[in-house]
């Protein structure tokens, strides 16, 4: 018989706020000191109110609407109780009763084709703590940092069947909310980590099989691997009885390639969700979702398709542009200043990206003024300015968002002078110092006059336009 | 209320409750199943779901950084600490 995986996923992301859900602690604790981006709020002490932070509300609209999810214009939080010492006040504030966005769809494409995956839901909530176990061996300890980073939970219908459309799913969730700015879902940071349900079906059969679940999963690979176990394990199961399957919560080990039943704790599921009273409902108006509404970046391959057909960009260019939306708004804006894309386009790929990977930085972190960089790119065409001198302008608008270029370049003497009067006098000392390469050069060694070349270039410190100095200087060697 | 789903609220609860207290127990939660019972008669069909009961709606702030708790003070009433973590009995073996 032939089987299919039934799976459906819920991927938590970190939202990129400044500040937590519900208090005005920083929601960015990296590296710091245990318990030092904390408040009487997200430790859980008696008698404090949470207030929505209004940046969490914008950016779970904006994922919904991403997703193409109907925005629920009243949307309530609501108390989720587990007891766990990485939860202070013994309830996580999430939402339940009316989540922010439902029914969505995201579109996938993979080796068989496109293929539309349904989104139940998408709800915000706060993140737990975290405990650490290693540091004496009778108690755990408890670090409250990470305690109320905003969330989202993006969960799907179990419309996806292979890991390849696993993973093409995630990645297609990570590129629309980067593009939104909403969230940086990068699983080795931890920003997006995802529970893997799946269930084992005969083919075209339309009942659920028992259904497992495997959670806070955090690389693709792993996420990849444990689905094929799991669903090897499943048919094994049907096929040979080997194991009776129940409804359970599963533990992958990635190292040993196996996954564990967890203690199935009797308690395991029973959240009694209940309306938080503590905050209250967000009514979304008119105003408000009109504001995010326009606030929507184009889809990449809208981007792609915009930049190969409108602006005449190759495949390749339009790609390397379109994988981040900072790259894009950079060079729509410099191309908006300097008129020609092939040479935005050139300058982005060439330099802008080397300069960021030297600072180790990612696309979307990229700030350059993309209108700053037009005007430096008009410098370059209209022979203002030498390019070896350019990329020394790019990199001190990398330094410092105030540098403007052709400023820079004139108080820096970066602009090429048409003093041919200053040119001639350099080709004639830089000639007469050299009288070897000359002679080489009048001996038929083309390349000989490079040397000499360079020093002119360098005296005039690059402000010269290269094909000038270049013609310049073989008619004055041929005429000796 | 029956014991099974007494003990049910215990563990979820993390509590462990003295005979008196159960018995206690017993008799609150069979008032409050009268309560429930009652409510659960009126035909609520048609009626929209309240989401809050007083009229304030939408309180929100701006995304703004303010620190100003220091580790110190929120752990004075902490029964144990170590090295700016709070010391819980151990969950993992
Ligand atoms: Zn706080």
């Amino acid at each position: 018989m032939r089987y299919e995986t039934v799976i459906g996923l819920e991927v938590h992301c970190e939202l990129a706020t400044d500040s937590k859900i519900f208090c005005s602690c920083s929601a960015h604790s990296y590296g710091a000191e245990p318990n030092t981006h904390v408040c009487p709020a997200c430790c859980g002490m008696p008698g404090m109110l949470p207030i929505v932070n209004k940046r969490v509300v914008d950016y779970g609209m904006k994922a919904g609407l991403m997703l193409n999810c109907h925005i629920n214009r009243v949307t309530t939080f609501d108390k989720k109780s587990y007891y766990y010492p990485d939860l202070p006040s013994a309830y996580q504030t999430t939402q339940w009763f009316a989540p922010v966005a439902v029914n969505g769809l995201v579109e996938i494409e993979t080796s068989e084709g496109k293929k539309g995956i349904r989104i139940k839901q998408i709800h915000m909530e706060e993140d737990a703590g975290k405990l650490v176990h290693d540091i004496r061996e009778d108690t755990t300890h408890v670090d409250f940092n990470r305690t109320s980073v905003p969330l989202i939970e993006i969960v799907s219908q179990p419309d996806l069947s292979s890991a390849e459309e696993v993973e093409a799913y995630l990645e297609r969730l990570k590129a629309l909310l980067r593009y939104a700015r909403v969230a940086e879902c990068e699983m080795a940071h931890g920003t997006m980590r995802c529970d893997v349900n799946l269930s084992v079906r005969p083919e075209g059969s339309d009942k659920l099989g028992v259904r497992t679940e495997m959670k806070n999963m955090n690389s693709i690979e792993a996420i990849k691997r444990a689905i094929e176990y799991e669903t090897a394990r499943h048919i094994d199961a049907i096929e040979n009885g080997t194991e009776v399957l129940v409804q359970e919560t599963r533990r992958w080990d990635d190292i040993k390639g196996k996954s564990y039943a967890m203690r199935s704790k009797e308690t395991a599921g029973d959240y009694r969700y209940f309306p938080d009273p503590n905050v209250m409902p967000v009514v979304i108006d008119d105003e408000w979702f009109d504001s995010i509404q326009a606030s929507l970046p184009e889809f990449p391959e809208v981007k792609r398709e915009k930049y190969t057909t409108e602006l005449g960009l190759s495949d390749y260019d339009a790609e390397q542009i379109a994988k981040s939306i900072a790259l894009c708004e950079c060079f729509e804006d410099a191309y908006s200043v300097c008129g020609n894309a092939k040479d935005a386009a050139n300058w982005m790929i060439s330099e802008v990206m080397s300069n960021l990977n030297a600072r180790q930085m990612t696309y979307d972190m990229l700030t350059l003024d993309g209108k700053a960089l037009g005007e430096l790119i008009s410098l370059v065409s209209g022979n203002k300015v030498g390019r070896a001198n350019a990329k020394k302008i790019l990199n001190a608008m990398f330094d410092d968002a105030a540098v403007v270029p052709s400023k820079y370049a004139e108080e820096n003497g970066f602009i090429i002078s048409n003093d041919t009067g200053l040119m001639d006098k350099v080709i004639k000392t830089m000639v007469e110092a050299d009288p070897k390469a000359v002679a080489d050069y009048k001996g038929g060694k083309e390349k000989a006059i490079m040397a000499i070349y360079g020093k002119c270039m360098k005296e005039l410190r690059g402000n010269c336009d290269p094909q000038m100095l270049r013609t310049k200087l073989i008619e004055y060697i041929n005429s000796l | 209320m029956d014991k099974d789903t007494l003990r049910r609220l215990e563990l979820l609860n993390q509590l462990s409750l003295t005979e008196e207290q159960k018995s206690e127990m017993y008799s609150f939660f069979d008032r409050r199943e009268n309560d429930l019972s009652e409510l659960s008669s009126i035909d609520t069909e048609n009626t929209e779901r309240m989401v809050h009961v007083l009229p304030i709606l939408t309180v929100v702030r701006e995304d703004k950084i303010v620190q100003n708790f220091d580790r110190e003070s929120l752990q004075a009433g902490a029964p144990e600490t170590d090295e700016g973590y709070w010391c819980v009995p151990r969950v993992v073996e």
